[in-house]
């Protein structure tokens, strides 16, 4: 039975995505673990690191493309998962950091010395235990999205009501962690970390097992969540995505099935923050910012939402683009993102996957379908925008 | 009888005589030049020049004000060649010297043939009472005024005399009554009898306020220990009057708060309420508004200095049109081509706010701007216990008329008919004639351009840097949605119980643990009703 | 259908040649420093002026024919005031473009950002701005004002100039104020202020609305007795503020509010007609009567082509410590950055007050603490200025930092070393 659904998810694309995303997650590494460094094929750390960070927003772009390519509920919280699952794995590292803080105190992390915090707060036991943490990496998302989603798909709120409340979520989050006494360092964040199951953040190595782990855990979430959508469950996620009402009424308890997608893609988001945090050396509370999950939204629909591979792409490509123009044309790299998100939307509707895929289409069966929705939607009611 | 008409005539002239003698007598007693003393404060450290403006005070020469005034405004320089003191003032490159006593020209000097004497806020505050004790007998009722006023706020025993002889000849009773307040604070710190004390503890207390209870507080420990229970009761008695006024203060501001939401808000609650359009861009529109008053003002300052209090409402109309026009090129540009995919409009508006915030930082600069408050936005009065500032207050009003405009706009002009009808059903809106494209170009627009104006009102409170929007946008969204989105009523009474509701939290838990309160409650509510406070009934809403 | 997968494949490859290629173009006869500051987002505002400022000072040093007789570089790189991008940005200079040593960083965020990176890489980053201490890095030269070279003396001055007996410590709720306000607190209640005469408050970021808090510290400054602000709000927060007190008919003779992050260019965003009088204390002010802050200035004024554009105190932070990073390289001969760490300790340069600072063995440096009025047109009046004071690390008022020390030089190299225990590692024991 699993492995018929294994099996289903397993489509050629997928496959293929899967065999470059590992092929890449070994080449890599081992180009800048095993090639001198003044050879041509040498990756630098610095590169690999970089990539790696996109590794983990390519799984948190994955994330929301199941529950808004394939639920139709659009996420703008997503960041707060993320954010969550990272501080796990960051409030694990600071507890490896022991006694090699500032102050040498083998207990308390250095910015609760230096406030005069007596002892640990209740909450940070346990996280000096690495399972315990990578519980916790799922379980807090996952719970936060269980109990976000418990309310407000009873209540069924939808569409945009659905996308403001999760933006609120987020921003009561980043306001939260940003104050002192909550005990998650404030503005300053988590840093400083040492190191991770006894190996060294900094070293190569461990980078290297790193990158190879980011690469993994997004080929199988990708995988997961391919067998997702291709299940008889993906098919009635799609129905809810496109007709809730009758998918509702032919019995289907559209509540249990968003919230069920809501919480798997709150942890796989929060997977993805916890790769993301030993590979940049800091989480903050600048991860919760409301333009951070907006971003994430642009970098699904740029690779193409409900196509699982579009929004890795989408992901890789619009932060590779950032990275690279933050440092070569530092004045104008806002123009040049916000001129994409426009062009995207307004000529690649569907994202990139998704015109390829339609470009075996005639071209004109797609004009046809894009008046038929134009057509639809011509009562620009507010309800209707969940779509 | 004859003879004793004269005599009584005599006698009160001579009493008068008396009188106006004993007022003059300081300046005629010490008939000193207070030349050589001003000039002493080219050398004098900060506490040595407190000394010497004592000793200014003392001549009780009143030509001296203007010396005293303009060294408390920083405008007493010394030339380093003689060091002697003027006066100075810019005039071009070079300071025009003015004779800090007789007010004569003293010709011009290059600014750095002269130097500035130094004051600081304890030089100020002694300035302050001297001037008071200059100037309290000043012919000019509103300088009298001031000076009861300055006396009052930095009270002291030897201004006591000075006071009460001014009392006896004051007729204007607001200054009267000030001056009996100002006797009353002065005489707590002098050596006078325990009754006299006592009546002035009354006065105080009728006085009332907050500055009252500071001055009790601050005397009862120099006091006599049997006043000690007067000065407690009146203390109480301020403090149980004040209890009512700080909850109405509380309200006042949680409405203040209100309406910047309301403003904020208002533009939204058109292209996203009314249109369905996630406007990710309105909070620049609100930027573009400021930043237009910023130009404006400049514009102003650079050519017509004296329209400077007119800016804000030359800045109205041409943030308007600005924002407006902006609003109507990205609808044509942009959001046509995306109606009925509300979602993607999130996305290509967030692109376009990118861009004008970049815009805007290429060309003023990521800097702050400086937009002035005209002189009837700056300022407060009371109100009872109630301290009311005038910016606040006409920003309330302001929003309200925004308010009302745009109901009437919606309610009663054919545009608003036709807004409605085509957002309603936009194809039997154009089966009927009308040319749906332009109605939603031009509600946009009108979005846009209220957003425009609410900048120009929110540029009198807050930073005008390209930011502006970016701080807006989420609050805005919240109070659209907590309303009930497409109803302009809904937006205003969101607002304002979200202004109240933090203004209630703000004092007990803090700013941001109440922020973060009535963010939690919105989501809470929208549980709870899941189309906001007045949502929308009918079927086009179930769709 | 694997045609697609293929696609994106190439475009990876493709984004990654592209960044390994870019360190290829290195010259060899120029010296790269790096300069880290935000240019976009929230922090943009007060980092983009320092860009500005390195730009000019490295303008200034080719004028005088460069360092070791190489032309210096400055790369410019966006860390758009997002943290994980600083350590990616700061990586980027160091591996990627080989720079000498990083200009940059504002807030303690970035800094913390981006110290294991310059620890791991060993690279040398020069740090502009105050901050709140309680930190020591072998690779990091702190060039702004640590707490005891900025707030203990403006609390000393209010204290004896203006017989301030009860504190308002307002800060907006970050690390920075959160210690310093602890360090004022401790070293207040030092000082015989009873804990009833101290108010502190904080509010979030970006807070506009402070109508609630002026009229709570007007009440609190209603007790009989001189009540003054010490005030650790930051950047933007500071004009909505001073607004509302201005208008609230708060005086600076009545309460006086000290700022520690507000200088000419936050007050350039203000009509400070109300606000004259209020102070701000700062290592450095514009009005600071000095020929080197003239010459300063007018270079200032020519390379932003803007005479209005104002001078403030990171600038001048950046200007010594890009001076001293100079003449410890022309010291060392050499660009490494051990070399570097050895011969800067005890350099010495001129600062933009008219006297020297100093840079110790704790990797701060000696300066002076100016006390300032506002004035009318957006400058200071200076009222105070003390004896150079060194930066002290470890507040001697937080009871965990009492004892610690820090000195770089060898044989100690030791930033957390503990004179109570003897031994290098914070408790030590």
């Amino acid at each position: 039975m699993i492995s018929g659904f294994v099996f289903r998810a397993l489509e050629g694309r997928i496959v293929a995505a899967v065999g470059i995303l590992l092929a890449i997650g070994i080449l890599v590494p081992a180009l800048n673990l095993l090639t001198p460094a003044d050879s041509a094929i040498h990756i630098p750390t610095y590169a690999m690191s970089l990539f790696g960070k996109y590794l983990c927003y390519a799984l948190l772009a994955l994330a929301l493309d199941l529950v808004w390519g394939y639920c139709g509920i659009l996420s703008l919280g997503h960041g707060a998962f993320f954010a969550l699952g990272g501080y796990a794995m960051g409030m694990y590292l600071m507890r490896q950091i022991g006694s090699r803080g500032v102050y040498g105190n083998p207990i308390l992390p250095d910015f609760m010395v230096f406030l005069n915090w007596k002892e640990l707060p209740w909450f940070w036991h346990g996280f000096d235990w690495f399972v315990f943490a990578m519980v916790m990496v799922l379980v807090v998302p996952g719970l936060l999205a269980f109990v976000f989603g418990w309310f407000a798909f009873r209540s069924r709120v939808n569409g945009v009501y659905l996308s403001i409340i999760t933006q609120a979520m987020t921003y009561a989050l980043l306001l939260a962690f940003f104050r002192n006494d909550m005990g998650f360092g404030g503005n300053n964040g988590l840093t400083d970390f040492k190191d991770i199951l006894g190996f060294s953040v900094q070293a190569d190595g461990t980078r290297a097992v790193l990158f190879f782990m980011s690469a993994l855990m997004l080929s199988l979430c990708l995988i997961l969540a391919s067998a997702i959508v291709r299940s008889k469950f993906g098919k009635v996620l799609v129905g809810v995505r496109d007709a809730e009402s009758r998918v509702r009424f032919l019995g289907f308890r559209v509540e249990n099935i968003k919230l069920f997608t809501f919480v798997v893609s709150a942890m796989m988001a929060g997977i993805a923050g916890a790769l993301f945090v030993p590979q940049v050396g800091i989480i903050n509370p600048g991860e919760f910012a409301p333009a951070n999950s907006i971003e994430v939204v642009v970098w699904t629909a740029v690779g193409g939402r409900g196509t699982l591979i579009g929004p890795i792409i989408g992901a890789i490509l619009v932060n590779g683009g950032k990275s690279f123009f933050t440092g070569a044309f530092p004045e104008i790299w806002l123009f040049a993102l916000g001129a994409l998100f426009i062009c995207v939307t307004l000529f690649l509707p569907r994202g990139i996957v998704g015109t390829i895929q339609h470009g075996f289409r005639s071209r004109k069966a797609y004009k046809a379908a894009a008046e038929a929705e134009k057509g639809r939607d011509a009562q620009p009611s507010v309800a209707q925008a969940a779509e | 009888m004859t003879s004793k008409v004269p005599f009584r005539v005599l006698q009160s002239l001579g009493l008068l005589l008396c009188l106006m003698f004993s007022f003059a007598a300081p300046s005629f007693a010490q008939q000193t030049d207070p030349r050589p003393m001003i000039d002493a404060l080219s050398k004098a450290d900060f506490g040595e020049a407190e000394k010497l403006i004592g000793q200014l005070a003392a001549t009780g020469d009143a030509r001296l004000v203007p010396a005293l005034n303009a060294f408390s405004e920083g405008d007493l320089y010394f030339r380093k060649s003689d060091n002697l003191v003027f006066i100075g003032k810019a005039a071009g490159s070079n300071y025009e010297l003015i004779d800090p006593v007789t007010g004569a020209s003293a010709g011009q000097a290059a600014k750095n043939a002269v130097t500035k004497i130094k004051i600081n806020n304890s030089l100020r505050r002694v300035i302050r009472s001297a001037m008071g004790g200059l100037t309290l007998l000043s012919p000019d009722r509103g300088v009298r005024l001031q000076a009861a006023d300055a006396v009052l706020r930095s009270p002291s025993a030897e201004n006591l005399e000075l006071l009460e002889t001014a009392i006896s000849k004051e007729a204007d009773r607001e200054v009267k009554a000030r001056m009996e307040e100002a006797r009353a604070v002065s005489l707590l710190s002098s050596d006078r009898s325990i009754d006299e004390k006592r009546a002035a503890i009354a006065t105080i207390k009728n006085y009332g306020g907050r500055n009252a209870i500071g001055i009790l507080m601050g005397a009862s420990a120099s006091l006599d220990p049997s006043l000690k229970a007067d000065v407690d009761a009146a203390i109480a008695s301020i403090e149980s009057g004040q209890r009512l006024w700080d909850i109405g203060q509380n309200v006042w501001y949680g409405v203040s708060l209100g309406s910047v939401l309301l403003l904020a808000a208002i533009g939204l609650a058109i292209t996203f309420g009314v249109m369905g359009i996630i406007n990710m861009a309105h909070g620049e529109m609100v930027m573009l508004g400021a930043y237009s008053t910023f130009v404006v003002q400049q514009l102003i300052r650079d050519n017509a200095p004296g329209l400077f209090d007119w800016s804000l409402a030359i800045a109205l109309p041409v943030a308007f049109l600005v924002t407006g026009a902006v609003g109507f090129v990205i609808e044509r540009g942009v959001i046509r081509f995306l109606y009925g995919r509300p979602l993607e409009t999130l996305l290509a508006t967030w692109g376009v706010s990118l861009i004008l915030q970049q815009t805007i930082r290429s060309i003023f600069g990521p800097t702050n701007q400086e937009v002035g408050n005209p002189s009837w936005m700056s300022g407060s009065f009371p109100v009872g216990g109630m301290t009311i500032t005038w910016n606040r207050m006409w920003i309330i009003a302001f929003s309200l008329s925004i308010f009302v405009a745009l109901l009437v706009v919606m309610k009663k002009s054919s545009f608003g008919l036709n807004m409605r009808a085509v957002t309603q059903n936009r194809r039997m809106a154009s089966s009927m004639g009308i040319k749906t494209p332009w109605v939603d170009a031009f509600t946009f627009a009108l979005g846009s351009g209220i957003a425009g104006i609410a900048g120009v009102a929110l540029s009198q409170i807050d930073n005008v840097s390209p930011n502006l929007g970016q701080s807006y946008i989420i609050d805005s969204f919240m109070v659209v949605v907590f309303g009930g989105v497409g109803n302009l009523w809904g937006t205003l009474v969101g607002a304002l119980s979200l202004g109240v509701l933090n203004k209630f939290l703000e004092p007990s838990v803090g700013a941001v643990l109440g922020k973060i309160l009535v963010l939690v409650l919105i989501i809470l509510f929208i549980q709870k009703r899941p189309r906001g406070l007045f949502a929308l009934k009918g079927r086009a809403v179930e769709a | 259908m694997t045609f697609k997968s293929k696609l994106g494949g190439a475009l990876l490859a493709a984004v990654m040649s592209t960044t390994a290629l870019q360190g290829a173009f290195a010259a060899d006869d120029t010296i790269k420093i790096g300069v880290l500051h935000s240019l976009s987002g929230t922090m943009a505002i007060s980092e983009t002026t320092l860009k500005d400022v390195m730009l000019m000072l490295v303008a200034e040093q080719n004028k005088k024919g460069g360092v070791l007789g190489k032309k210096l570089e400055a790369v410019v790189v966006d860390p758009a005031s997002d943290w994980p991008l600083f350590a990616e940005k700061a990586r980027q200079l160091i591996s990627k473009d080989k720079v000498a040593a990083v200009f940059g960083c504002w807030t303690s965020s970035s800094r913390k950002s981006v110290l294991p990176v310059f620890e791991e890489l060993n690279s040398i980053l020069f740090y502009p701005v105050q901050y709140e201490g309680e930190e020591s890095s072998r690779n990091i030269f702190y060039t702004g004002a640590a707490p005891n070279q900025q707030a203990i003396p403006a609390v000393d001055y209010l204290a004896k100039e203006e017989g301030v007996k009860r504190w308002v410590l307002a800060g907006t709720d970050y690390v920075y104020p959160q210690t310093t306000n602890k360090i004022l607190k401790a070293y207040l209640m030092s000082k015989g202020v009873a804990e009833s005469d101290i108010m502190v408050n904080y509010t979030p970021f970006g807070h506009s609305d402070w109508q609630t808090i002026v009229s709570d510290i007007k009440k609190f400054g209603s007790a009989g007795k001189k009540t003054a602000v010490v005030s650790t709000i930051n950047g933007d927060a500071n004009v909505p503020f001073y607004k509302e007190l201005g208008n609230q008919g708060i005086k600076a003779e009545d309460i006086p509010v000290v700022a520690f992050s507000v200088g000419e260019e936050e007050l350039a965003g203000l009509d400070t007609k109300p606000l004259v009088g209020h102070l701000a204390a700062w290592n450095y002010f514009q009005s600071v009567d000095a020929d080197v802050n003239a010459e300063f200035i007018k270079e200032w004024h020519a390379f932003t082509k803007n005479d209005k554009r104002v001078t403030n105190d990171p600038m001048e932070a950046a200007y010594i410590g890009f001076n001293a990073w100079v003449k410890a390289v022309e010291a060392a001969g050499t660009t490494n950055t051990d070399a570097v760490l050895d011969s800067i300790i005890g350099v010495s340069v001129p600062n933009l007050s008219g006297g020297t600072s100093t840079v110790m063995p704790n990797h701060h440096i000696t300066k002076p603490v100016l006390i300032g009025e506002i004035q009318a047109d957006g400058q200071f009046d200076i009222v105070q200025e003390t004896a150079p004071v060194v930066g002290d690390e470890w507040s001697d008022y937080l009871p965990d930092s009492k004892n610690l020390i820090s000195d770089w030089r060898k044989p100690m190299s030791c930033g957390n070393f503990n004179v109570a225990s003897g031994k290098c590692g914070g408790k030590g024991s």
